[in-house]
């Protein structure tokens, strides 16, 4: 029997890695290696969060399109991770290890061989990160009807991409799963894109664009209204975002262009470098709503969670859409629910009712519900052992991975 | 004979004036979104890194852990032939680093996989039964023309006059 269990929650940003026996603070690292200017030895995983000034950094990432390609790469960061953060034995330890749904197989091979052949854990499970997150979900929230059933839609609003993944009794239904290939990543990519057009070029600044992004991009529950308010050129969504100029400050900050006139002297005001913002504050989180505005041949957000209750047995819609939970990074974003609730209201029968919900931790939640399912006797059932990866090989984990 | 002559001339002066308002067609400006929304999956400076992977500082060291499962057999292959000097294009994929997801899915099949298993590909969401938005590709309003050259959209005179300056045909960004 293993000692510890570890739970990690690969994500294509950010690494969710703890300990399920210990209530530990769980520890949130980039997963990926960068490299900065001058200095020879890469900056892997967690090092980087001790980095003063990531807007020097290239940030090398071992997670394409949402899926572990770069195998060295990510065993860099995992050995990393296991060794210095958790200061785990993986020989003595179980592994939970989120993994996207549908993982191709060289994918699932891949990650595979690494749990396995370079750590060597002795069971591993893996589980797409939904699974997880409404097991978090059904703890914090017991009096909702849906989740004594285990079961919900979990929207999971990643860096890579959105998955909604219909819940039912802890196990994902595959029938029901979609995805729509928008993430953080590429809401940041565009903000960037279009503030280089209309502001000022950062296509070199990915970083501190990121931290833009989640400043200053709010989803609008009323689109057609705030297009309108925002239509003046002092209109009150306009924001300015003041740029760290290396010397005083390393991040940047948001302010109302009014203050900037009211307070600051004319001199400071003229040394320091602003990026202005009005329309694209909400128009590139509502990218994800209607995908087709960027040319994205794709359902929005609220139609794709129809598409995927489409998926399952009709028995089944009423529990689901009652008990719709939103996590990952992007739905964060402020405004994201009572947008979501107010698309998908009209889609939906009025017998029927929604609930969208979502947890204090939309980051971290997932990694918390893996911490809850390490710890019960379900996950010595489920998993995988390191004999039984030698004598079946990965076909096995691959089959287990697409039941649940 | 002088009435061919001067139908070719004119032809030719109508492929000048053709030129001078070429339209992208539909197939092209499609491309151009695709190539945009991969663009827009990139990591940062993609093309930058791209260029480090040669440089072998920044590469984590990778072969010197003895043979990884499957390389066993591929020098033995090799080792058949030691005559062979030119590099397979295997090899030469190799030496370029991992495989980007792009190069896996395509390698994986899918599209002949059964229709009824559920895989990477169906699970995509269906594209949406409602039109896009229109936004101007200059000021991002609400945008009811198109530019006829290239198909971006425009909401005013002052952002067409500000597009074709800078963005027409260019397809950057």
């Amino acid at each position: 029997m293993a000692d510890q269990f570890v739970v990690l929650d690969n994500g294509g940003s950010t690494c969710k890695i703890g300990l399920s026996l210990q209530h530990l603070p769980v520890s949130v690292f980039p997963n990926g290696a960068g490299k900065v200017k001058g200095e020879r030895q890469p900056l892997v995983g967690d090092q980087l969060l001790a980095c003063g000034d990531m807007s020097t950094v290239n940030i090398r990432r071992p997670i394409d399109r949402g899926f572990v390609v770069n195998g060295d790469l990510e065993r860099e960061i995992w050995g990393r991770a296991f060794r210095s953060v958790l200061r785990v034995d993986p020989a003595q330890s179980s592994l939970l290890l989120t993994e996207a749904p549908f993982a191709l197989p060289a994918v699932a091979d891949l990650t595979a061989q690494l749990v396995f052949e370079e750590f060597g854990f002795q069971s591993c499970l893996k589980l797409p990160a939904a699974n997880l997150a409404l097991r978090a979900h059904g703890r914090d929230q017991p009096g909702i009807a849906a989740n004594r059933a285990a079961c919900g839609l979990v929207v999971d609003a990643g860096f890579s991409f959105t998955h909604v993944v219909p819940v039912f009794d802890g196990h994902a239904i595959s029938s029901g799963i979609k995805r729509i290939n928008i993430g953080g990543k590429l809401l940041t990519n565009y903000l960037k894109e279009l503030v280089s057009y209309r502001s000022m070029n950062m296509m070199e600044e990915t970083y501190l664009m990121e931290h833009v992004k989640e400043q200053a991009c709010f989803v609008s529950t009323d689109l057609k209204a705030d297009l309108l308010t925002s239509r003046p050129s002092r209109g009150p969504h306009r924001r300015e975002y003041v740029l760290p100029d290396g010397v005083n400050s390393t991040t940047g900050f948001l302010r109302v262009p009014a203050e900037a006139r009211a307070g600051a002297s004319r001199q400071q005001a003229s040394s320091e470098q602003v990026l202005t913002m009005n329309n694209e504050r909400f128009l590139v989180p509502e990218v994800l709503f209607s995908p087709g505005d960027l040319g994205l041949q794709q359902a929005g957000l609220a139609e794709t969670i129809l598409q995927a209750v489409e998926g399952v047995h009709e028995h089944l819609h009423p529990l689901l859409l009652s008990n719709i939970l939103l996590t990952g990074g992007t739905a964060a974003c402020p405004g994201f629910a009572q947008r979501l609730l107010a698309d998908l209201r009209p889609f939906v029968s009025d017998e029927y009712e929604v609930g969208v919900y979502m947890p204090e931790d939309p980051i971290t939640c997932a990694h918390r519900g893996g911490a809850m399912l390490a710890a019960s006797p379900a996950f010595a059932q489920a998993a995988m052992t390191r004999q039984m990866y030698e004598e079946e090989g990965a076909a096995r984990l691959q089959s287990m991975t697409a039941d649940d | 004979m002088s009435g061919g002559k001067s139908a070719s001339r004119r032809s030719g002066r109508d492929k000048k004036t053709a030129q001078k308002v070429a339209v992208v067609g539909k197939a092209e400006r499609q491309q151009a979104a695709t190539a945009r929304l991969d663009r827009l999956e990139d990591d940062q400076d993609a093309a930058e890194i791209l260029g480090q992977q040669s440089d072998d500082e920044f590469r984590l060291e990778d072969s010197d852990e003895g043979p990884q499962p499957g390389e066993g057999r591929k020098r033995k292959k090799g080792a058949k032939r030691p005559g062979a000097k030119r590099k397979t294009r295997g090899q030469l994929a190799e030496q370029r680093g991992p495989k980007s997801f792009a190069t896996m899915l395509d390698e994986a099949d899918l599209e002949d996989a059964p229709e009824d298993a559920q895989n990477y590909l169906t699970a995509a969401a269906a594209p949406s039964v409602y039109p896009a938005h229109r936004w101007c590709s200059v000021c991002g309003f609400a945008a009811p023309y198109k530019c006829v050259r290239c198909g971006s959209q425009c909401c005013s005179r002052k952002c067409f006059g500000v597009h074709s300056e800078t963005r027409c045909l260019k397809f950057t960004m």
